[in-house]
């Protein structure tokens, strides 16, 4: 199946590796094209192809091999100073990186990649050919960096003196002759490569994507996927490691002392020392426990860096290809991340940029009339504000129209005049969530992939998130991503139907408010409530599970999902519980999210209100009679 | 034959590099291995613990793998320690430079166990006769 039988580890660490240090290699390169005569600059992105051919080399990746040496020396050449850099060299080395990427698609797949376009390869040894005349130093053909046969280069068996003189001497014909140079191989005439990349394909390029990585195929709510085919290892730092080794075993000595404690009190001893005892153990395992939790969550943690390092290359060929000038300035990156939420962040991201950059930023012609900076700044900012992840995206263009957006909105039949003349400016900004949404006139180039704001928005829920449009006319709009810190604990709300619990997540509830039944109004047959002005429809917990109402609901808890706002009826809660999901693989009934355990070893189920309420029928509402309790039956309490 | 007490530093930037050196020379019986990720690195380490065996990449940042041959054989405690080169190049010059500046040897990637094998034996063989000498 592979072509790498037997070197899956070698593969996957070279992989990770060589994937950062090339989004590295991309940002450099971004910088490259503001600061062209940077010696430090051309010196490490020569570096890092160096690095890759090596490790390359050893996974017999011979292609990868030659296009990673030719790129190399062509680095080599230009940080000596031999060559500079023009804008015809910058699109072969940009291609050329490109491809790498590509090849690393190929090994990500477990085949050796397919040999590099034959007219890039002519470009590069044209370019590294390129100015300079002299052939001195004629680039060899990266063949050669084959290993050069061991018995030419270890024999010299003759026994000499320790001095290392003759043996070097010996070594270095021997090697020099093992790679007799071929360099005839250079053409001199080099078709150029075409530097116009479709935003698809520069996106793709420059994160290897696969056919496969489609945004929006995630799991549902708090549910991780079974296995996802790609890097499924994680890089821990050891020290957190130690950290988890050491709080279990301060765990198991805990449990030591209270397995002794256990057999003192079941024969008898009760006295205040020994419960004492039991209580201090008990608190001190209460405390390790959770300190354990917290560190074997921290190695799940990855800087959001690692995410962040490979945008500000698209963000730069997504405004070339538009015409403008647009830097993307990176704040944050030391923020550390769940990993799983760093892969699920990458289209959403990518998506949020794109926008900037075709919708947020204006024209050249209209900044100027603006009187502001040609060349505009894209921010991309993460930071941790308690137990969440606020990532920001954000432009200096001309900001939101919120006029426009209802106006769109409204013509393209998502709602009516009547709705969008209610809608404030908040509202009116997410109107580029619904789908269907599209607010370029004409879809452009860069904004016609077929992914709306909608499925950013998906995604973004997909991960327990949130996403809010923040907007000044003329200075420029930010999207602002909440995210929780991790997946693997999910803050919920217990309710009860009868002695049923259920849990909900806790971040779509606004708040818990008893159903008084004079607040109880009817609207065309559909039960609503005004809470401080707005009108929301009650949904009961009952209705929404398709079960029998048994009882009046006493309490209605007002929920917040992205699209509406509705009160959902319950007979009474039970508190709040950091659920920690386990995830019902095979059996999933509809509207469930996954099960966990409480304190007192009772089996919860976490719902999906999402799919609860895509239940057609489920959203129908109930009359106002259903909550009005039967006489003389009191609802509060 | 391979002592398995020996010690080697392996050096290297790219980490993937310094678990496939670090995997040959456990296959050849070399188990005592640490690693460092340049030469500045290197250096801190060779000061802390005692080393047998320095294996170096070449190009490296802060401290490229010449520089700190060039400061091993600079250093009295360390002038004898063997230092293996490992680089993509096997440039005329780059073998020269490294000649020049004491290494023990020169291996060019990719290579594998074999080859390694009998870079290391032909430097013990050196450094026995040089030891005898």
């Amino acid at each position: 199946m592979t072509d790498f039988a037997g070197m899956e580890d070698l593969l996957q660490d070279f992989l990770t590796e060589a994937g950062d240090l090339l989004s590295g290699v991309d940002n450099k390169l971004v910088d490259l094209e503001r600061s062209p005569d940077d010696r430090g600059l051309l010196n490490d992105i020569f570096r890092g192809f160096h690095t890759i051919k090596g490790g390359a080399g050893f996974l017999n990746a011979g292609e990868l091999v030659t296009l990673c040496h030719l790129t190399e020396n062509l680095f080599d050449r230009l940080r000596n100073g031999e060559l500079s850099v023009t804008a015809e060299s910058m699109d072969i080395i940009l291609a050329a990186t490109a491809a790498v990427r590509d090849m690393f698609g190929d090994l990500e797949r477990g085949v050796m990649p397919h040999a590099a376009d034959e007219a890039l390869i002519a470009s590069l040894q044209g370019a590294i050919q390129g100015a300079a005349p002299l052939l001195a130093a004629a680039p060899r053909p990266a063949a050669a960096t084959a290993a050069p046969p061991a018995g030419a280069v270890a024999g010299s068996p003759q026994p000499t003196s320790a001095g290392a003189g003759p043996d070097w001497q010996l070594l270095m014909s021997a090697v020099t002759g093992a790679l007799a140079p071929s360099s005839a191989a250079v053409q001199a005439v080099v078709p150029p490569v075409e530097p116009e990349l479709a935003p698809e394909k520069i996106i793709n390029a420059a994160l290897g994507r696969r056919a496969t990585d489609r945004p929006g195929v995630s799991g549902p709510t708090g549910r991780r996927e079974p296995e996802r085919v790609r890097d499924n290892s994680i890089r821990v730092d050891t020290a957190r490691l130690d950290q988890v080794l050491n709080l279990s075993g301060e765990i198991g000595l805990t449990k030591n002392r209270l397995n002794a404690l256990r057999r003192d009190i079941l024969s008898g001893r009760n006295d205040t020392e020994t419960l004492h005892a039991l209580d201090l153990a008990v608190s001190q395992l209460d405390l390790l426990v959770s300190d354990l939790q917290n560190a074997v969550m921290k190695t799940r943690m990855q800087p959001i860096g690692r995410l962040f390092q490979k945008y500000p290359r698209i963000a730069r060929d997504l405004a070339r290809n538009l015409g403008k000038d647009v830097e993307l300035v990176l704040a944050g990156e030391d923020t550390e991340i769940d990993k799983t939420m760093i892969e699920d962040l990458s289209d959403p991201i990518i998506h949020l940029i794109r926008n900037a950059v075709d919708h947020g930023v204006e024209s050249a012609s209209d900044r100027a009339a603006a009187g502001k900076p040609s060349k505009s700044e894209l921010r991309l900012e993460a930071r941790q504000e308690g137990d969440h992840i606020v990532i920001l995206v954000a432009d200096d263009g001309r900001g939101m129209d919120a006029e426009r957006l209802r106006a769109k909105a409204v013509a393209k039949g998502l709602i009516s005049e009547e709705e969008a003349s209610t809608l404030d400016e908040r509202q009116s900004y997410n109107l580029v969530f619904l789908p269907g949404f599209s607010m370029a006139e004409k879809v452009s180039d860069v904004s016609g992939r077929g992914v709306g704001m909608d499925v950013v928005r998906t995604n973004i829920q997909k991960l327990n998130g949130a996403i809010e449009i923040r907007s000044q006319p003329g200075k420029g709009a930010t999207f602002v991503i909440n995210l929780p810190l991790t997946l693997a604990i999910l803050p919920v709300l217990l309710v009860r139907l009868g002695a049923q619990p259920f849990a909900v997540p806790l971040s779509m509830v606004r708040e818990i408010l008893p159903i008084e039944p004079n607040m109880v109004h009817d609207v065309g047959g559909r039960a609503t409530m005004v809470v401080r002005g707005e009108v929301l429809p009650i949904l009961t917990l009952s209705g929404l599970l398709g079960w029998p109402q048994e009882q009046v609901p006493g309490y209605g808890v007002l929920m917040q999902t992205t699209d509406m706002a509705f009160v959902l009826a319950i007979d009474s809660f039970a508190g709040r519980e950091d659920a920690v999901i386990k995830s019902l693989d095979d059996f999933r009934p509809k509207g469930v999210a996954g099960v966990t355990t409480l304190s007192n070893g009772q089996i919860v189920l976490i719902l999906d209100m999402k799919e609860l309420l895509a239940e057609g029928n489920a959203t129908q509402g109930i009359p106002r009679s259903a909550l009005i309790p039967a006489q003389g039956e009191a609802v509060s309490g | 034959m391979a002592d398995p007490k020996l010690r080697f530093l392996v050096v290297d930037d790219f980490s993937t590099m310094r678990r496939i050196v670090r995997n040959l020379l456990k296959e050849l019986g070399y188990a005592n291995v640490d690693e460092a990720e340049d030469g500045a690195v290197a250096l801190q380490k060779l000061n802390a613990a005692p080393f047998d065996f320095v294996v170096t990449d070449w190009n490296m940042p802060n401290m490229d793998g010449l520089t700190l041959l060039q400061t091993i054989r600079r250093t009295p405690q360390f002038k004898h320690l063997p230092v293996l080169m490992i680089t993509a190049e096997a440039k005329k010059e780059n073998i020269i430079a490294a000649a020049q500046s004491g290494a023990s040897g020169y291996i060019v990637k990719p290579f594998t166990a074999a080859t390694l094998a009998e870079k290391l034996e032909k430097i013990f063989e050196k450094m026995g006769r040089s030891g005898a000498a």
